[in-house]
C-alpha cells in the first residue's frame, strides 16, 4: 500500500471531481497573490520538540458542544467558525465528527487518518519527537464566504493556548 | 485553514500544513506546505494503513527541519492506492452549498427551457 514514486508533483484536482474543482479553482489566481508570509524558525531538534496537531474535520470530544451543522444547513455559504480543544489521549471512541463536505466515517473508524494522536504518542515513545502537547485542536474547514471569525478569533485563541503549553511545532491537516 | 496556519506562525509557533490542494498556496501563502495527493478526509492515509500514516507524519515532521524560507512547498511522493472514483470521500448527502448550486443550476435550466 505504501507505494511512493521518487518524485511526484501533487495534482490539486485529482480527487475533487470537475464541478468542485472548477468552483475551487476559480478562486485561485494563476500567480501568487497573498500577503507576505509569516515565519517562525523551527530551531529545536525534532527529538526535543513538543508537537501538537490540528485537523479541520470538525472533531469534538464526546460531551463537548459539537460543531454546529444546523447553522450551515440554514446558511449554505457559511460555516461554524469556532474551534475545539481535544485531549492528547483521544481515540476514535472519544470523538465525534461534524463536517458536511466529507465522509466522516473514515476518521470515526481510525482517528489516525486525519488526527494521528495514537501515532504521535508512538513517535514520542521512540524519541523521534520530544513530547506530545497536552492539547490538540479541531476547526471545521468549510467557512464559505466569510473566514474572518476563524482567522481573527479562533486562530489567535489557538495560538495563545499553544504558547501557554510551550508547543514547538504544530502540524495542520485540512481534510 | 491556511489563514489559521498564518496566524499561528505570526504568533511565533512554527507550522507545517499538509495540503491536498497545494494550488491554494498562491492564494493564501502558508508558511510551510507539505503537499499530498490523498483523497479528502484522509490526509495521513487510509483506515488501518499504519505504514502510510507513519510515513506521512514522518515526512511532515522532517519538512519542518528542512524548510528554510517562508512559503516553501514540498511535494510528498505518496500515491493513493485507488482511482479517484473508488475513494468515496463524498458525504452521503451533498453539502448545503453544493445543494444550493445544483438548485440554482436547475432553476437556470428550467428558465432557459421556457424561453
Amino acid at each position: 500500500m505504501s507505494e511512493a514514486s521518487a518524485s511526484h508533483e501533487v495534482d490539486s484536482w485529482r480527487f475533487t471531481g470537475s464541478m468542485i474543482g472548477k468552483v475551487l479553482g476559480s478562486a485561485i489566481p494563476d500567480t501568487p497573490k497573498h500577503a507576505p508570509i509569516p515565519w517562525a524558525p523551527f530551531t529545536k531538534p525534532l527529538s526535543e520538540a513538543r508537537v501538537a496537531l490540528l485537523t479541520t474535520a470538525g472533531l469534538s470530544m464526546k460531551g463537548d458542544t459539537p460543531f454546529d451543522m444546523e447553522f450551515e444547513r440554514q446558511n449554505p455559504t457559511r460555516g461554524d467558525s469556532t474551534f475545539r480543544m481535544l485531549r492528547a489521549d483521544a481515540t476514535e471512541a472519544d470523538i465525534e465528527a461534524n463536517h458536511l463536505h466529507i465522509d466522516t466515517g473514515y476518521i470515526e473508524r481510525d482517528i489516525n487518518v486525519a488526527l494521528p494522536l495514537p501515532l504521535l504518542h508512538g513517535l514520542a515513545k521512540e524519541g523521534v519527537i520530544g513530547s506530545v502537547a497536552p492539547t490538540h485542536y479541531s476547526i471545521m474547514g468549510f467557512q464559505g464566504a466569510d473566514s474572518s471569525q476563524l482567522e481573527n478569533e479562533s486562530a489567535p485563541a489557538i495560538a495563545k493556548q499553544l504558547i501557554s503549553e510551550e508547543v514547538d511545532l504544530i502540524l495542520l491537516a485540512p481534510v | 485553514m491556511g489563514l489559521v496556519a498564518r496566524q499561528i506562525e505570526a504568533a511565533g509557533v512554527p507550522t507545517v500544513t499538509l495540503n491536498m490542494i497545494p494550488a491554494y498556496q498562491r492564494l493564501v501563502g502558508m508558511p510551510r506546505v507539505a503537499a499530498i495527493e490523498h483523497p479528502f478526509g484522509r490526509p495521513y492515509g487510509d483506515v488501518g494503513d499504519a505504514e502510510r500514516q507513519r510515513a506521512v507524519i514522518d515526512a511532515a515532521l522532517a519538512f519542518a527541519t528542512t524548510a528554510s524560507a517562508p512559503g516553501e512547498v514540498t511535494h510528498l511522493p505518496f500515491l493513493w492506492h485507488q482511482e479517484p472514483k473508488e475513494t468515496h470521500w463524498h458525504p452521503a448527502e451533498p453539502s448545503p452549498i453544493i445543494g444550493l448550486m445544483k438548485e440554482r443550476a436547475a432553476k437556470r435550466a428550467a428558465k432557459e427551457a421556457t424561453e
